[in-house]
């Protein structure tokens, strides 16, 4: 394209005036968008400036229903903190719960919670991968990752009754024990997940677009990272080997084996290879577990949990989500109800911080790749 | 490091001013006076707890005082550690923590939204979730949600129509 001399850049155009800023909606209503969030955009052509995250569309007010709903009923709206990953949200929600009630768990309830987490970090890891390659436009990536996602919802449906939101966990354990040949097409459907898993790889990590798209996009160093409260598989991509399932050990990950991959380099290709590697482990965490699950009891006798009360005093109890640290602060005055519940989310350090930081001066069809690279689920910081 | 050590280190910094408990668990607890509070979690950022998970408030509206907590993580230790402020609930007020972790920032706002909590040195402290809110902080204690709905969200609240017999109205009492 002719410009003349002195005018070959937007910058230059912007300084002489000719070129103005406008502001662009990236978000409510927006295919690499998650959910109803957004981030207006101050753009200069191609080129953000400025932005401002703009939120409350999607909030529901969780915390303050939570105080005014009894502690078991307020299972049923716990879930929906998050969207993709919703078990992270119960076992936190029970384990501080229990933290209180200082009750036992049962042992094979420990073990059905571990195997329910990873199942739907596989889940949430399917849906980011193939996420990650429709905000790159590898459209047939995304919907094959789709229906290896539907399978594991078909196993939660067999577990649980309910495909999306499974309401498993109670304060004490599980619901419900495993159905009779329920692990077993656990196993088969791990079988056909790591046969599935070289062509996946051929569409997505062999595909050079996808590395040139993400290769040095928004990098970010350890201290950085630990310092901004990123955690999980955006932290392990800067080479930092932690986990909480390693670290502040729960369910029954003190039980099996857990290794701690990391990729390093902490770019949005290392995050992307990090979910990768985060998946082949959490499909050896799950043999482990199918393999060493122990007969027993499913819950804890804790009377009628509609009516159950908790004893004074508050604890903080966390959980490795698909996309970090899931922590829930719960305060208890000794009552039916909650008296606070505060919820940590591993969406909001980089959805509402390290945006502005990371995109200006980026283009504006690498948002959706940063945003998924991050994981950046809008409903736990609209919560 | 042992909670004693930490204790101890507490005493010799910060005197009688931060009161450590041991939760168990790993979950430490410092209780400490507002003006303490900034230089208490510069003091444990530079003792291995890098990691601010969040802040979280609570509205302790008996005793009329909003509770700011601090959740902190050490990846050395494996320790998760409480900072407790206790705020008096009229025209509360902290000193902002964001030039210590910035992702504080976010967090404040959404206190100072929710809470009411002011927060000085606070770049931003624009409304984030609520628009044109004029109603009190939703999150205290003295907020009734069920209230807020029937003013707002039914036209006999909005007064667009006139209030209808109990047997007739579609709003469950």
């Amino acid at each position: 394209m002719y410009l003349p001399d002195g005018y070959t850049t937007l910058e230059k155009l912007r300084e002489a005036g000719e070129y103005a800023e406008y502001d662009l909606f990236f978000g409510p209503n927006h295919p690499g968008m998650h959910g109803n969030f957004g981030y207006v955009l101050t753009m200069v052509g191609t080129e953000i400036v400025k932005v401002r995250p703009n939120a409350g569309m999607l909030h529901r007010g969780f915390e303050k229903a939570m105080e005014n709903k009894p502690w078991a009923a307020n299972l049923s709206l716990i879930p929906r903190v998050c969207v993709p990953d919703p078990d992270p949200n119960e076992v936190a929600y029970c384990q501080a719960v229990e933290k209180l009630l200082g009750c036992e768990v049962p042992m094979r309830a420990r073990f059905l919670r571990s195997i329910t987490l990873e199942l739907s970090r596989l889940g949430s890891l399917y849906m980011g991968m193939g996420g990650l390659a429709g905000a790159l436009g590898h459209y047939s990536t995304m919907y094959l990752m789709m229906i290896e996602r539907d399978l594991i919802l078909d196993r939660f449906e067999a577990l649980t009754g309910a495909r999306v939101y499974h309401i498993y966990n109670i304060p004490g354990g599980v619901r419900n024990d495993a159905p009779e040949g329920w692990l077993e097409s656990v196993s088969r459907l791990l079988d056909h997940i790591e046969a599935q898993m070289p062509e996946y790889d051929r569409l997505l990590y062999e595909n050079h677009v996808v590395w040139k798209r993400l290769e040095g996009l928004a990098p970010i160093s350890a201290q950085e990272a630990m310092e901004s409260g990123i955690t999980g598989p955006a932290l392990r991509a800067c080479g930092v080997k932690a986990d909480i399932r390693v670290d502040a050990p729960y369910a029954a990950y003190d039980q099996v084996q857990v290794d701690i991959p990391t990729s390093g380099g902490g770019d949005a290709l290392a995050r992307a290879v990090q979910v990768r590697l985060d998946f082949a482990e959490s499909v050896r965490i799950l043999r482990r577990l199918i393999a060493a699950i122990p007969e027993g009891p499913v819950h804890a006798d804790l009377g009628n949990l509609a009516k159950l009360r908790v004893p004074a005093g508050d604890a903080y109890s966390k959980v490795e989500s698909s996309k970090g640290e899931f922590g829930y602060y719960v305060v208890s005055d000794g009552g039916e109800k909650p008296y606070r519940v505060s919820v940590r989310g591993p969406s909001l350090p980089a959805g509402l911080y390290l945006c502005h930081k990371h995109l200006p001066g980026m283009k504006i069809d690498d948002v959706a790749a940063w945003m998924m690279s991050f994981a950046i689920c809008p409903p736990d910081i609209d919560r | 490091m042992t909670p004693e050590r930490f204790s101890r280190m507490l005493t010799e910094f910060f005197g009688d001013a931060a009161v450590f408990a041991d939760k168990g668990g790993a979950q430490w607890e410092v209780h400490a006076p507002r003006d303490r509070c900034l230089p208490l979690l510069s003091f444990c950022r530079d003792h291995s707890f890098v990691h601010l998970a969040f802040i979280s408030a609570v509205d302790w509206i008996a005793e009329n005082q909003i509770e700011l907590v601090y959740h902190l993580w050490s990846y050395e230790h494996r320790v998760h550690l409480l900072v407790k402020t206790r705020l008096e609930r009229e025209k509360p007020w902290m000193f902002t923590a964001h030039r210590i972790w910035g992702h504080a920032q976010p967090y404040e706002q959404e206190i100072h939204e929710m809470m009411g909590v002011f927060f000085i040195g606070n770049p931003d402290l624009s409304p984030l979730f609520l628009h044109n809110w004029k109603d009190k902080p939703p999150l205290r204690k003295d907020f009734d949600s069920r209230a807020y709905s029937l003013k707002a969200y039914t036209l006999e609240g909005l007064g667009l129509v006139p209030p209808a017999d109990k047997e007739d109205a579609n709003v469950p009492s």
